[in-house]
């Protein structure tokens, strides 16, 4: 009897998937996320050789091993955020808006079940871009720009891009749960994020890599390989700690654990330059572990909040 | 709960913030048989459905569908469910037969199941050739009958249909009667709502009677002249106006009289038949009776006195 009912909820569950994908490949929104990473990675492999081409006098292009790597880490927060609220901003809200809620929660399907059907559906449909974004700047990298190192480490940046981009995309999910409204939902993430990056900016401008920004989605802190003391010299490399940089933190947690990240703060004094002090210093393995766990704190928060908020709502829509 | 009650309802309400939009309904559906659920625009119709199908909490009391409960999210009851909503919304990029066959498959049915259902179903609903062709592209009426089509798709034991001839033309509306006669041949409940009474008379073995989120009268049909008090008249014409007529018609306790000229007429507040005793009284005041007859009576007006003029079409 158990049993009859999970196989049950099984085939339910398969047929809401089948559901949300039928859907949204026939509303073409799948096709449009795919078109727009297309695009986007094409840029990004063709930029060189046209700028190359084009140089006076031209120049031959010269092979990079370093390309798809660097690309991976090159996609930034706002890439992650545009994906991510494309995919989700009309997830539950626009089965309010064009109505089909009714039918859809009449059949013998609970809420729950529909929900963690939209979820899963958002999930796969983000690795799917990703692992196709992936896949082709590996491949176009390595045709244009000749062998390519690391490549093992690829499919870590499609999982960091998955739940680096989830974040935003549960922030949409969760906008667009409670207003019923996939153009609030956008707007609202949007908001959130530009809200975001300004806090995250000032804070970076007055504190340095001050540690709140440790748990902040979006960028987060900013560590470096050189010593604080010596900022102002440059030297090292830096990089953004936070969840948008999730899928370059994961790949080089594999690659170089032990390597320590500084993060630096400032202090203003009445006169001359600031200060820089250390605030935190951390492995690349710690970091990494962190952002991690910080990701996904937030989307599991996140879909919890609205899964709850899914799970109220009484629909008054006719 | 006995077997043979599909919906039994408990002192039912909601509320809308302030509005009481249905009020302490007690119903009760004997399974097999077509129940209709009559009354006028904002009767508290819908409200009512939607609670039945779990789209709505009740503000109080509680409800039972094929003898469990209905509170909260109850998927388990909703497999022996059909519905229909009121002006249905579909995903309009997936045609007609698409959409049947995914909610086919959330009732877990299997693809042969599906596709002969399907199959049989475009064609009882009258959209044969379109079956194809996506629900965006479909008219209204079409709309209508892809929603009375997906109600159907599990074979349930209970069918609720939600206003199902609402645009549809007046074959249309024939055919959907004819729909709901053969479906409770197979032994289906049928409960569906509608602000026509003569839909609901022609298919229904009972009625329920809601005004303004009250129940005014359930039953069958032939009881409803017997139970409810008709607006029954009595118009008399005399020869000419004579003064102690109207005095003499007034101190009859069972109407209420209007004058107008020679024109008396008496609304009844009884089921008696009472001419012999009014045309006594004229005569005996003085009056010379023209023409008098009974008016009204009939099932029209026996709702029209449930629900008030304006209410029923
Ligand atoms: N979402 C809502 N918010 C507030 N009030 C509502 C809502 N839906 C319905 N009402 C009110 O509840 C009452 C009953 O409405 P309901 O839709 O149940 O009537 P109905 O009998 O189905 O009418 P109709 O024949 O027009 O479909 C009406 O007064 C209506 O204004
Ligand atoms: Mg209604």
């Amino acid at each position: 009897m158990a049993q009859k009912k999970r196989a049950g909820t099984l085939a339910a569950f398969i047929a809401l998937l089948y559901y949300e994908f039928l859907w949204n490949i026939r509303k073409k929104k799948i096709i449009t996320i795919f078109i727009i990473i297309f695009a986007i990675a094409t840029v990004q492999l063709a930029f060189t050789p046209i700028a190359d081409a084009i140089a006076n006098p031209p120049q031959a292009l010269q092979a990079n091993s370093t390309f798809v790597f660097a690309g991976i880490e090159a996609l930034t927060g706002i890439f992650l955020f545009l994906v991510g609220v494309a995919t989700t901003m009309n997830t539950v809200s626009g089965e309010f808006e064009s109505g089909t809620i009714v039918p859809l929660l009449t059949k013998p399907v609970s809420k729950t079940l529909v929900f963690a059907a939209k979820i899963v559906a958002s999930v796969i449909t983000l690795l799917a871009a990703y692992s196709f974004l992936v896949g082709y700047i590996a491949i176009g990298g390595t045709l244009i720009y000749g062998p390519q190192d690391n490549l093992n480490l690829v499919p870590l940046g499609i999982l960091g891009l998955t739940i680096g981009s989830m974040v935003w995309a549960s922030v949409a999910l969760t906008l667009g749960t409670l207003s019923k409204n996939s153009v609030l939902a956008a707007l609202g993430s949007f908001g959130f994020y530009i809200g975001l990056l300004i806090g995250g900016t000032l804070i970076a401008a007055q504190l340095g890599a001050s540690t709140v920004l440790f748990y902040a989605p979006g960028m987060g802190a900013t560590g470096t390989t050189a010593a604080c003391a010596g900022l102002e010299r440059g030297g090292g490399q830096t990089f953004s700690t936070g969840t948008d940089g999730l899928a370059s933190m994961l790949m080089r947690w594999v690659l170089n654990p032990g390597q320590v990240l500084n993060f630096c703060g400032f202090q203003f004094r009445a006169s001359g330059n600031p200060t820089t002090t250390l605030l935190a210093s951390d492995t690349f393995a710690n970091v990494a572990f962190r952002d991690l766990w910080v990701s996904l704190v937030y989307v599991a928060g996140l879909l919890l909040l609205s899964w709850f908020a899914f799970r109220r709502s009484q629909i008054v829509e006719s | 709960m006995p077997e043979d009650r599909a919906i039994e309802t408990h002192d039912l309400s909601k509320k809308y913030g302030d509005r009481l939009a249905v009020d302490r309904l007690n119903l009760t559906v004997a399974s097999k048989q077509v129940h209709g659920f009559l009354g006028p625009n904002g009767a508290g119709k819908s409200t009512t459905i939607k609670m039945m199908v779990g789209l709505l909490r009740p503000t109080t009391g509680s409800l039972s569908i094929l003898g469990q409960g209905v509170s909260g999210d109850n998927p388990r009851v909703r497999r022996k469910i059909g519905y229909m909503p009121e002006l249905p919304r579909f995903p309009k990029h997936l045609s007609g037969e698409e959409l049947l066959d995914v909610y086919g498959r959330m009732y877990g049915m299997s693809k042969t199941e599906r596709q002969g259902r399907i199959t049989e179903l475009i064609k009882m609903v009258g959209l044969e050739g379109r079956g194809k062709d996506r629900i965006g592209k479909y008219s209204k009426g079409m709309q209508q009958r892809i929603g009375i089509a997906q109600a159907l798709i599990s074979d349930p034991e209970l069918v609720i249909l939600d206003e199902p001839s609402i645009g549809l033309d007046p074959v249309g509306m024939v055919e959907v009667r004819n729909m709901v006669k053969d479906i409770v041949k197979s032994g289906t409940t049928v409960f569906f709502s509608s602000h026509l009474l003569a839909e609901v008379q022609q298919v229904c073995d009972h009625v329920t009677v809601i005004h303004l989120g009250v129940m005014r009268y359930s039953g069958t049909l032939e009881d409803i002249s017997s139970k409810v008090m008709a607006r029954r008249r009595i118009v008399i014409e005399l020869e000419k106006p004579v003064d102690g007529v109207l005095a003499a018609l007034k101190t009859m306790k069972f109407a209420t009289v209007e004058a107008n000229m020679n024109t008396y007429t008496l609304h009844l507040d009884t089921r008696e038949d009472v001419r012999a005793e009014v045309s006594r009284a004229v005569t005996s005041a003085g009056g010379v009776i023209v023409k008098m007859q009974e008016e009204g009576g009939g099932l029209e007006d026996a709702f029209l006195s449930l629900v008030g003029k304006e209410g029923m079409a």
